[in-house]
């Protein structure tokens, strides 16, 4: 539920506002050791450690249910790579509904980390793209779909342009954000070509019935108002090698994913027998993600 | 130890008595302003326990009418240090205080800035995470980072010019040139890099067809000095009529036409700008016609970018032609207009097509909510109150009445120092335009001078002829270019004949040199000097000969100062 504001209490926070001095920004949650501690990456495994317990139990008793975080680690010799078959897509939002029950994001203003566009056939304009398409029954003849997540760039203009170091791409490929160091100037959003960075606007709303437990630092923990976040290839599960939830959930198996440099990989087997082609290819953004089509209009 | 705090306790409780010491009006400002600071503040709470929801962007239009006026003012504050530029090139008089107005008004529009920053990031407790040393700017590949360096540097540096100046003239002491002059020549080189860094942020980002543009910084240095010089000729004229600060006419119309040829660029790379993406009509070319016609009936920007264009074009006028622009009040329209067009252009007229249609071809129309215009009039206000209490310091210290009390008491500039009326030679033989150049010639050995105004039919002058006038017609004539050419290219029956100017009108000098009665004799000196002429004709305030001052004049004066 979305919480308005009257006149009334707008003058009531005229008038608290005029004596409180507060720190701006500063929940009631705030952990005064941790807004003075060092970025995620400098820290030792001891201080990671310690830091993820007192968040745990910070967030344990935000949410009311026990909340376990993790930093698991990149697997060497593993670089992650996504593939999806725009012939089969039927534009359902599965996925979409996927990711938003793993991978926690704010449910009002409502976050998701996959858009599903629906083209025209015979047309490939991003301009001409319906976001909001709602028919009784998909797939619609006249049209195909494309879901847009995190391309997970090489070359990730978003990292490029931090300010403060808060993003990275990890060994893995995957470019994660750490949520506690972000300072929220959306400068990221701004660089990002295929929107796939979305901004907490307001203190995240998640029913606790549909909070996902198991989660990682670098990816679906709570966020927190005022940072950003996006995809990640679900990097609490995919370290530890199972599937991405979009991949898991799609129903007509559109959604490949692998290591990409692992030759026996499904990722592999897609870039070597059907032509791909990456979104935008013109930035020199290079993604890990490829677009192909299997079949013809079925 | 002690002694340097009771010293900084006496200079804040001197400041403080100047201060809020000031007619009705100042009180009835100073409450305004406070009170649109009180309204924005409050707002700002609201934001800060709501967050950023209060304000209408989202995630595809995630930067709005914070980041448009943050840009805007990164402008201004250039610009003011800019200013110094033309006031050493043509020797304003106040220049010492045009350096320190200058510098404050660039001191407030960087913290206005700041705070714009400030109240559109999320987290704004975990700032220092940009620090060296203390945090992690993203050096040397976040050009952000970098922003924010150069803004700071260039914030510390016209902090540290202005309070150098000014504890010097509060003790009583002359400024050391050789301090003052470098960290000047450091300020505008720096001024530049400020305004070309803010529009790096923008310019580098593919993702954003409308700001990925090579023209992006040029346009940001072209617009922003357009409306800086806008505002400072505004302030100035303000300034001259509440205190004693003397800046001529001649250069506020100087910084005019400034104005007008910094617009004009604007303007020009601008329609250049839209030349490419209408001509090429490829993909780039829909954030641009978002802007200026809409885009599928999505059309909210359009009544805005065209005010702004109208205002450009119209000011742009105004400065241009010399008989607008010396009218005070065209000259004030014409400064806001300019004003309030670039900061629409280069606000949201710039920021939001960065955004619409988003990456991945959504329209999402943005408009300020009435949160975000409150913090932000709320962070005007405060500039305003600063730059109010700032002027008013300096106007103290530099009229004495805050002042250390064992420094030299003011000597009053220039009591002593004759002015053009007591040196002139006062009967003016003058001649009209219609005399003879060999009359004049017989004049100029009667009466033992060396040269005379030329005066139109009611007395005013319009010209001056001199010795040089008379001999170089007689040895000398160049022809001019186009006389040139013709000479070389076209057969002899139509070669230009040269005239032989046998009047006074086609000899003399025009516009002449001319200052009033009440010039003193330093300024004198440096007209003549640098104009490297021979007389200098002083005229009343109908622009009547009364006198002339020429250099022996002046050297007679000199010396009669030296004993």
């Amino acid at each position: 539920m979305k919480k308005r504001f009257n006149r009334r209490d707008f003058l009531k926070l005229t008038i608290a506002g005029l004596t409180a001095t507060t720190l701006p920004g500063c929940s009631k949650n705030a952990d005064w050791q941790d807004l003075f501690r060092r970025r995620f990456q400098e820290l030792t495994p001891d201080e990671i450690k310690g830091f993820l317990e007192r968040l745990e139990e910070r967030y344990s008793k935000q949410y009311g249910v026990k909340i376990h975080i993790k930093a698991t680690p990149p697997v060497e010799g593993v670089v992650f790579g996504y593939a999806l078959d725009l012939s089969r897509c039927i534009g359902c939002r599965r996925c979409v509904y996927a990711c938003v029950r793993e991978n926690n994001p704010s449910r009002d203003i409502e976050i998701q980390w996959i858009r599903v566009l629906r083209l025209k056939k015979g047309e490939f304009d991003l301009e001409k793209a319906e976001h909001y398409y709602s028919p009784e029954l998909v797939p619609e003849d006249e049209y195909f779909y494309m879901p847009v997540q995190c391309q997970q760039c090489e070359n990730p203009p978003c990292v490029k342009v931090c300010p403060v170091k808060a993003t990275w791409k990890e060994p893995d490929g995957i470019v994660v954000i750490d949520y506690n160091w972000c300072i929220g100037c959306r400068t990221c959003m701004a660089a990002c070509p295929y929107r796939a960075r979305k901004f907490n606007w307001n203190d995240p709303v998640i029913p606790k019935e549909e909070l996902n437990p198991e989660t990682h630092y670098l990816g679906n923990r709570p966020r927190m108002k005022g940072v950003v976040e996006k995809c990640t290839f679900c990097i609490q599960r995919t370290r530890e090698g199972r599937y991405p939830a979009c991949v898991e959930v799609c129903p007509v198996g559109a959604r490949k994913f692998g290591n990409l440099l692992d030759p026996e990989s499904e990722i592999r087997y897609v870039l070597e027998n059907f032509r791909v082609y990456r979104l935008k290819e013109d930035l020199k953004t290079e993604p890990k993600f490829f677009y192909f089509f299997s079949i013809g209009w079925g | 130890m002690k002694r340097i705090l009771m010293e900084i306790t006496d200079f804040f409780s001197g400041m403080l008595k100047v201060m809020f010491k000031g007619s009705r009006w100042f009180y009835l400002w100073m409450c305004l302003l406070t009170l649109i600071v009180l309204a924005g503040l409050a707002a700002y709470t609201l934001q800060m326990k709501q967050g950023l929801e209060i304000t209408n962007m989202r995630e595809q239009v995630s930067w709005g009418f914070y980041i448009s006026n943050f840009t805007f003012l990164v402008g201004v504050a250039a610009a003011a240090v800019l200013l110094i530029i033309p006031a050493y090139i043509y020797h304003f008089k106040a220049i010492k205080k045009i350096v320190v107005f200058g510098e404050l008004l660039a001191i407030t529009a960087v913290l206005m800035a700041m705070l714009f920053v400030l109240v559109d990031i999320g987290r704004p407790e975990r700032l220092w995470h940009i620090l060296p040393l203390l945090g992690s700017p993203n050096l040397p590949r976040s050009i952000l980072a970098w922003d924010f360096i150069v803004l700071n540097g260039y914030l510390l540096l016209n902090i540290f010019a202005v309070l150098y100046i000014g504890c010097n003239q509060y003790y009583g002491k002359e400024p050391d040139r050789k301090i003052i002059v470098p960290l000047v020549m450091v300020s505008i080189p720096w001024a530049v890099a400020v305004h070309t860094v803010t529009a790096f942020v923008y310019n580098g980002m593919g993702a954003r067809a409308f700001w990925n543009a090579s023209i992006l910084a040029p346009r940001f240095l072209a617009s922003a000095f357009s409306s800086g010089p806008a505002l400072m000729l505004l302030i100035f004229q303000v300034l001259r009529r509440v205190m004693r600060f003397e800046i001529q006419d001649g250069a506020i119309f100087k910084i005019a036409e400034i104005i007008a040829y910094a617009m004009g660029i604007n303007l020009f790379l601008m329609l250049a700008e839209i030349y490419k993406e209408y001509y090429t009509a490829a993909q780039h070319l829909t954030p641009m016609k978002y802007l200026y016609f809409g885009l599928d009936g999505h059309k909210r920007l359009v009544p805005w970018i065209w005010t702004s264009l109208f205002l450009n074009t119209i000011g742009f006028f105004i400065f241009l032609i010399p008989r607008i622009r010396k009218n005070f009040i065209t000259l004030n329209a014409g400064c806001i207009m300019i004003f309030i067009g670039v900061w629409i252009e280069k606000g949201m007229g710039l920021i939001l097509p960065g955004f619409i249609p988003d990456a991945l071809g959504e329209i999402y129309e943005y408009m300020p909510s009435v949160y975000e215009i409150t913090i932000s009039l709320g962070i005007l206000a405060f500039g305003g109150i600063l730059y109010t209490l700032f002027i008013r310091t300096a106007i103290a210290i530099d009229t004495g009445r805050l002042r250390h009390k064992e420094a030299p008491p003011i000597v009053p500039e220039e009591e002593d120092t004759p002015l053009a009326a007591n040196i002139m030679t006062r009967d003016v033989i003058s001649v009209t335009p219609d005399t003879p150049v060999e009359e004049i010639g017989s004049t100029l050995v009667k009466h033992r001078i060396s040269g005379v105004p030329v005066v139109d039919e009611k007395n005013r002058v319009i010209g001056v002829v001199s010795e040089s006038d008379i001999i170089f017609r007689e040895v000398y004539e160049e022809p001019d270019l186009l006389e040139r050419v013709a000479n070389i290219i076209l057969p002899e029956q139509y070669r230009v004949q040269k005239k032989k100017g046998s009047y006074a009108i086609d000899i003399m000098t025009s516009p002449p040199v001319t200052a009033r009665e009440n010039t003193p004799l330093r300024e004198l000196v440096q007209v003549i000097t640098e104009k490297k002429i021979k007389r200098i004709i002083i005229v009343n305030e109908k622009e009547e000969p009364v006198g002339i001052v020429s250099r022996i004049d002046l050297v007679k004066a000199i010396e009669k100062i030296s004993y």
